[in-house]
């Protein structure tokens, strides 16, 4: 699952997305904490961490899903906290795929897809409807374009979120614990899903426990606790030879939960 | 309780060429639901409106909604009517005065008086219903809308409102029933709709036992056919695979 030309061009790509020096406080508490991280386009990043440690609010704030209180988030050269940035257009450029799909309960698999499309790019319904096609080919669910959300699985629903995320043609895709809410027998499927986007070179942040999709997929390993990134590494040395004891931790508790 | 009851009255004749009674409480009918019938569309529409501007973020647009629903849904239907009826038209500008009391048909007026005032009064029932309705949504619904890059009144258009409104159809039913038995008040200002034809048959004829039945007949049957109706809606518009509604 070597891309082609991974590793050697990373240097010379351009910087997708860059946290500078990034705050956020809910109330009191310090969410994040002075947050740097560059990803280069192309990339697959995955965010780990303990729950609470602030990286669901990371994620969200690249598209101002969460707004910040300091620092700067700059995605594809846009800053996107500064209120000149046109946060409509930004947004129709990155994707987002949630933990709880949120797919529109009212409209058909086809119509999830095509809404985004029409409505905010102004494409017409047999465009939309052939784009939504060739999308639902790809995750694997052409058959069900006609069915509606409530009578699709956990692990289908989300690879309609995906297809529904991927027809905006968006330039990055952000991932919030895609599979958490997945019965463990679905989680593959999604998870192949995005491996296969992760091959045909789509910039990707993905916040997931699964640390097997992150040794195969990621590019890089961020390691986020109390709101700060405390390691930064490949995946096979971050899970082969962690720095830090939090992340030590971390890991053990994921691969042996019972000691 | 010694009463002879005698339905034929409805068939006798009222005095004034060949109508008969039956043909008052018809026309009474006619005015009920034009009265109601306009009055729940500019509610509907008034009251929407209201209830998206209540769960937006601007404070002065959700304050405003929020003052107005305090205002009318505090004083009493009857006391808004006769502030509508009695008092406003005297600070309407000369002109309109002039037309409002004096060219237009009373009827009209009374009319008019009586539309507005429903209409105004529903529609900050309206509005809470629509906002509890957008208020019950999944946090995750305006997120996703958001996340595409909708703007926030596509997101209404085309993501909230279509959940929000199927999840309020049953208190909606109750508020568009209400508003055909509230359309009664109507009878205070002179408007002949159902209620002042029956109060006038029972006057009448002094078959007043008679004339409240059939006004309670036909109240009722007119509700059980709206019920019927907006269920039937419901129905339509269900989404398949929620709710048990698989088709």
């Amino acid at each position: 699952m070597q891309r082609p030309g991974q590793r050697q061009l990373v240097e010379e790509r351009e910087t997708m997305i860059r946290f500078n020096n990034v705050h956020k406080w809910f109330k009191d508490l310090h969410v994040l904490n002075g947050v740097s991280l560059q990803v280069q386009q192309g990339e697959v990043v995955v965010v780990c961490g303990p729950s609470g440690s602030g990286k669901s609010t990371l994620i969200r704030t690249v598209n101002q899903l969460e707004s910040i209180n300091e620092g700067e988030i700059w995605v594809d050269g846009k800053n996107v906290a500064d209120p000149k940035t046109d946060l409509n257009a930004l947004r129709a450029e990155v994707g987002f795929v949630f933990q709880h799909f949120n797919l529109y309960p009212h409209l058909s698999v086809l119509d999830n897809i095509t809404l985004s499309p029409m409505k905010v790019k102004g494409m017409d319904r047999a465009a939309a409807d052939k784009l939504a096609v060739t999308l639902l080919e790809r995750v694997g669910l052409a058959h069900k374009k006609d069915a509606f959300p409530a009578m699709l699985s956990g692990g289908q629903q989300q690879r309609v979120a995906i297809a529904r995320g991927l027809a905006m043609e968006p330039r990055v895709m952000l991932f919030d614990e895609p599979t958490s809410a997945l019965d463990p027998e679905m989680i593959g499927e999604v998870l192949k899903v995005m491996k296969d986007l992760a091959e045909s070179g789509m910039t990707m942040m993905v916040v997931t426990h699964e640390m097997g999709f992150a040794r195969e997929v990621a590019d890089r390993v961020v390691f986020v606790d109390h709101g700060q990134i405390i390691e930064e590494a490949h995946p096979e040395h971050f899970f082969t030879n962690p720095q830090h004891d939090r992340a030590k931790q971390f890991l053990r508790q994921l691969l042996t939960p019972m000691n | 309780m010694n009463y002879n009851w005698d339905w034929n009255v409805f068939f006798k004749s009222t005095g004034i060429g060949s109508e008969i009674y039956l043909d008052w409480f018809v026309s009474g009918l006619g005015w009920t639901i034009a009265v109601a019938l306009v009055a729940w569309i500019v509610a509907l529409g008034v009251g929407s409106v209201l209830g998206v501007m209540r769960t937006l973020p601007n404070k002065l647009l959700s304050g405003v909604a929020t003052a107005y629903v305090e205002l009318f849904r505090n004083v009493p239907l009857l006391v808004q009517l006769f502030i509508w009826y009695f008092m406003v038209p005297d600070y309407l500008p000369e002109s309109a005065q002039v037309w409002f009391k004096q060219e237009l048909n009373p009827a009209t007026s009374a009319y008019i008086s009586v539309v507005v005032c429903l209409a105004l009064f529903t529609a900050a029932r309206v509005c809470e219903q629509v906002r509890t309705g957008i208020q019950a949504l999944p946090k995750g619904q305006s997120a996703a809308a958001l996340a595409v890059g909708f703007t926030l009144p596509q997101m209404y258009r085309h993501v909230l409102l279509p959940q929000a409104f199927r999840i309020i159809i049953p208190p909606l039913t109750s508020e568009f029933l209400n508003i055909f038995k509230n359309s009664s008040v109507a009878s205070l200002i002179g408007l002949m709709e159902l209620l002042a034809q029956t109060k006038q048959t029972a006057e009448f004829t002094a078959n007043m036992f008679e004339a409240f039945t059939l006004a309670t007949l036909i109240y009722f049957v007119l509700n059980m056919s709206l019920m019927t109706f907006m269920s039937w809606v419901e129905k339509k518009v269900r989404i398949p695979g929620m709710m048990g509604g698989a088709k």
